[in-house]
């Protein structure tokens, strides 16, 4: 009984090995795979002396996948960016958000276990009042716990993108606080994303 | 389903077993209940699952409020949320009827009807059916019916008594019982006043501010003839209570101050006649009025900061026929009316509903070791689908030590005024709730005028709150051994479809929430419920001994299926790393404690002195989701599980009773989730009666 279970797992270690020899000795370029952390999605500017309340810059933080780099807000109009952060809203750059073929899928699953894109993944783009990764509490990637004010990225939930150049990449946010904190208290600062992604730079809908 | 299998056969091998001729043992077999059928029937000879507290043992517990002794009862647990409400077999609290004498208490504040309203000194007893039965009650009663019957005057007598205890806790009851011929009455004075306590220094505003609650209530019967009698039940209760709070920060706090009241009213006329021997009619009416006020001023300048009130007013016809088909068949069939209205400051006008419904409950005896009762209940709601809910129950004598029974019911519970009509917003906190019908035109209006900072779920998709329905079974026996041991255990299964549930729906700029109502699909809960008495007699020392545990499971079907799919997952607080959820990770539903137990020791000896001792076990139960995946699964998402000691110590001289106890023995406390428990706490009692050896007194 044991050899039997053990046949197909030996099996498909070999196949995972082989797989990324072929890449490894193609033309294409290897899939980029980084953890970012500590990103800053509109971070309060000080406090609003009449209200009391943070100020806020209104503006979105723009990242590069491929880069891996964060990108100025005033090339907002460029594909050279492919997805943005404002608070908990995200958005790809794609459709009323940018110039790029950009959008999003937001599936569930295992970030891990997600090794290509199946048929039926359909990316959309971002348009007036829906985004492809939509807002909301239990509705994208995140959920709102009222008892504590926390925002907490939705464990098993993978964002799939289409980066500004058509290319595919998977993400998953892993922590929306600075320095990702074990316990977040009322003082932790927010706003500061903590994702990890897979960028596949040639255009196939594969992550290895 | 093979765990009630297993049950089954190991009572059938048990029942094989001849008994033996027993002794004298404990009297629960005897009592008679009246819930079950609104006529007396032996506790031992009902086929649901009754339980039955019996005044002496109110007393002996030094209880004051009807929370303090359900407390310690098998299988009831107390849930705070906007008063102390209980749960019955994982039931929420709005699931359980309340009755004094046979009819029903209202004014829930967030489905919970808060039991500290009820003062227990007139109380007889207190008759716990559990499950939905019995067709006499209709939509509240799905978890089950408590129903506090008060003393009936068969002598002329007064009792009066004085407590005092912690926390400037002061307690004065009058009640008086009278009776000559064929006029009897009674009468209840009582109030009860407290300091309040603070488990939170450091913040401003007490846990638990002062209050003070009178309560009178008063029985006439008048017996014309033999076959006619008129009664007239009346109860007002009236309490007032400080409010104080902080809605600053601590830095630059911001006090308001003011006073709550609710007062409550109940007048129940009852007109009993019979027609020969085999017809009785009665006609009863019952009006009951609940009213709540609140005030709230700025302490900086005097100005009103918030002022709500809410009225709420029942009233119901019923007629109700008892038939004596024959020797071993009764019969009982009653058509009624309710009409309720409700006008609040959280509702837009005054908003009514009104029910027509008929009801038919047969009971039959076949022999004398086998019993049925079969019932049938159709509701008529204005606003709503009728519900047709048919019940059944047997039991089933199967030799002189294990009696068997069993009961199925439909019950349901249409959703109240507050899930279709609320419309309130806490001027405190700033979080609102809007009932089912109002939200979406609510939510509009918020985001006109920049309230919404953004939209959680769309209510638009909820459409209109369907009535939540159960079906539920229970299985049980009572076995009596000759040793002098009652044991009664109870299975019990409940498939609840349409659950309401509030959601928060919006987040607001301030940080709060708005809440709504929605049909959670299903929900089921099961368990078993055990206890076990005995009776020891030694030299006219009494000594009893019960032993009690429930275990419980109240699960979420859905969340089930997205485990069982694979599609519930979590994160690794320290690695980030998503992992699935198994099946074994998902404790079940908010606030329900697997296991509860509780160990009692009541004891009295012939010269007057009593005893008893009590500790009460509630396991750990979720009390709220941190990580995201909407279920309790890790540990801080837990209340911890804790046991409460309470004691007492009696001493009854001539007309006098001395008592003395300390409840919460161990000093246990958990301010952050179980605020209504307020430390250790001394009282002590005096208690005079004049009894009927000594009229000329009264």
């Amino acid at each position: 009984m044991k050899i039997i279970k053990i046949l197909p797992i030996a099996a498909i270690l070999f196949m995972g090995l082989s797989s990324c020899e072929d890449t490894a000795v193609g033309k294409q370029e290897p899939v980029v795979a980084n953890t970012v952390e500590n990103l800053p999605a509109d971070v309060g500017q000080g406090f609003d002396p009449v209200t009391g309340r943070p100020q806020f810059s209104g503006k979105f933080t723009l990242y590069s996948f491929k880069d891996n780099t964060i990108v100025p807000t005033s090339d907002s109009a460029s594909a050279n960016w492919d997805i943005g952060f404002k608070g908990t809203t995200i958005i790809t750059n794609s459709g009323v958000s940018g110039p790029g073929k950009g959008g999003a899928y937001v599936t569930n699953g295992i970030f891990s276990e997600m090794k290509s894109l199946d048929a039926s993944v359909s990316f959309t783009a971002d348009s007036n009042g829906s985004l492809a990764v939509p807002t909301g509490s239990g509705k994208g990637w995140y959920s709102y716990n009222p008892q504590n004010n926390e925002i907490i990225p939705i464990a098993g939930k993978v964002i799939l993108v289409r980066t500004a150049d058509g290319n595919f990449a998977k993400m998953e946010i892993l922590s929306y606080y600075k320095d990702r904190p074990t316990l977040i208290t009322p003082t932790t600062a927010g706003r500061y994303y903590t994702f990890r992604y897979i960028y596949q730079p040639d255009g196939s809908k594969t992550f290895e | 389903m093979k765990l009630f299998l297993t049950f089954f056969v190991v009572l059938f091998t048990l029942g094989s077993v001849q008994a033996q001729e027993d002794s004298t043992w404990n009297e629960t077999l005897d009592e008679t209940i009246v819930t079950a059928t609104r006529s007396d029937r032996k506790w031992s000879s009902l086929p649901m699952p009754v339980t039955v507290i019996k005044k002496e043992q109110i007393r002996q517990m030094g209880a004051l409020r009807l929370n303090d002794v359900l407390t310690e009862q098998t299988g009831l647990l107390m849930v705070n949320d906007h008063g102390t409400g209980v749960q019955v077999q994982g039931f929420d609290p709005d699931y359980t009827l309340i009755l004094i004498d046979g009819e029903p208490l209202i004014g829930r504040t967030s489905g919970t009807l808060d039991l500290s309203r009820i003062a227990v000194g007139n109380i007889k007893q207190i008759e716990i059916v559990k499950g939905p039965s019995s067709s006499l009650y209709g939509s509240e009663a799905l978890a089950g019916v408590i129903n506090i019957i008060t003393d009936k005057s068969n002598g002329t007598n007064t009792d009066l008594s004085v407590r005092y205890g912690s926390n400037n806790t002061a307690d004065v009851s009058l009640n008086s019982q009278f009776r000559k011929k064929a006029l009897s009455a009674g009468l209840f004075v009582n109030r009860y006043s407290s300091g309040g306590y603070d488990l939170t220094p450091e913040q401003i505003g007490a846990t638990v501010s002062p209050f003070r609650n009178y309560t009178v209530q008063s029985k006439v019967a008048y017996a014309f003839s033999p076959e006619s009698s008129l009664m007239l039940n009346a109860r007002i209760s009236d309490e007032s209570q400080n409010a104080f709070a902080n809605i600053g920060t601590s830095e630059f706090p911001d006090v308001v101050s003011g006073v709550s009241t609710l007062k409550d009213f109940n007048l129940n006329p009852t007109f009993k006649t019979s027609f020969g021997e085999k017809v009785k009619l009665t006609a009863r009416y019952y009006i009951s009025n609940y009213q709540t006020n609140n005030i709230l001023n700025k302490e900086t300048d005097n100005s009103v900061y918030d002022k709500t009130f809410f009225r709420q007013t029942f009233r119901r016809p019923e007629l109700q026929t008892d038939f004596t088909l024959s020797e071993n068949q009764f019969l009982i069939v009653g058509i009624g009316m309710i009409d309720e209205s409700v006008e609040a400051t959280r509702y837009e006008g005054i908003k009514r509903y009104n029910t027509k419904y008929a009801f038919l409950q047969h009971e039959f005896f076949l022999k004398s070791k086998t019993q049925f009762i079969t019932g049938l209940r159709y509701d008529a709601h204005n606003a709503y689908r009728n519900q047709f809910s048919p019940k059944f129950s047997a039991s089933h004598e199967l030799n002189d030590m294990i009696t068997l029974r069993g009961s199925a019911g439909v019950g349901y519970k249409a959703p109240d005024f507050r899930q279709l009509f609320l419309n309130f917003t806490n001027s405190v906190a700033g979080y609102s709730v809007f009932g089912s019908q109002e939200v979406n035109q609510r939510l509009v209006e918020l985001q006109k005028t920049n309230q919404i900072l953004d939209i959680l779920i769309d209510t638009s998709t909820f459409g209109e709150l369907a009535p939540e329905s159960s079906l539920s079974v229970n299985l049980g026996t009572v076995i009596k051994l000759k040793s002098g041991y009652l044991a009664t255990a109870n299975l019990f299964r409940n498939d609840i479809r349409n659950l309401i549930e509030t959601q928060p729906v919006a987040r607001k700029v301030n940080g709060q929430n708005v809440f709504s109502y929605q049909n959670l699909r299903e929900v089921f809960t099961q368990g078993v419920e055990l206890d076990v008495n005995k009776k020891y007699e030694f030299n006219k020392n009494t000594l009893n001994v019960s032993v009690g545990y429930q275990y419980l499971e109240a699960k979420d079907r859905s969340v089930l299926e997205n485990i069982k799919a694979g599609n519930a997952f979590r994160r690794n607080p320290e690695t980030l790393e998503t992992e699935r959820i198994q099946k074994s990770d998902y404790f079940g539903l908010m606030g329900r404690s697997r296991h509860s137990a509780n160990v009692k020791f009541f004891y009295t000896s012939p010269e007057g002195i009593s005893a008893s001792f009590r500790t009460i076990y509630r396991g750990k139960y979720g009390f709220g989701d941190l990580n995201g995946n909407n279920i309790a699964d890790v540990q801080n998402e837990f209340v911890k599980g804790y046991l409460l000691v309470n004691t007492s110590l009696g001493y009854n001289f001539k007309q006098w009773d001395f008592q003395a106890g300390i409840d919460n023995l161990t000093n246990f406390r958990n301010p952050q989730f179980i605020p209504t428990l307020p430390g250790r706490i001394f009282w002590t009692t005096i208690r005079y009666r004049i009894s009927q050896s000594n009229p000329q007194k009264f």
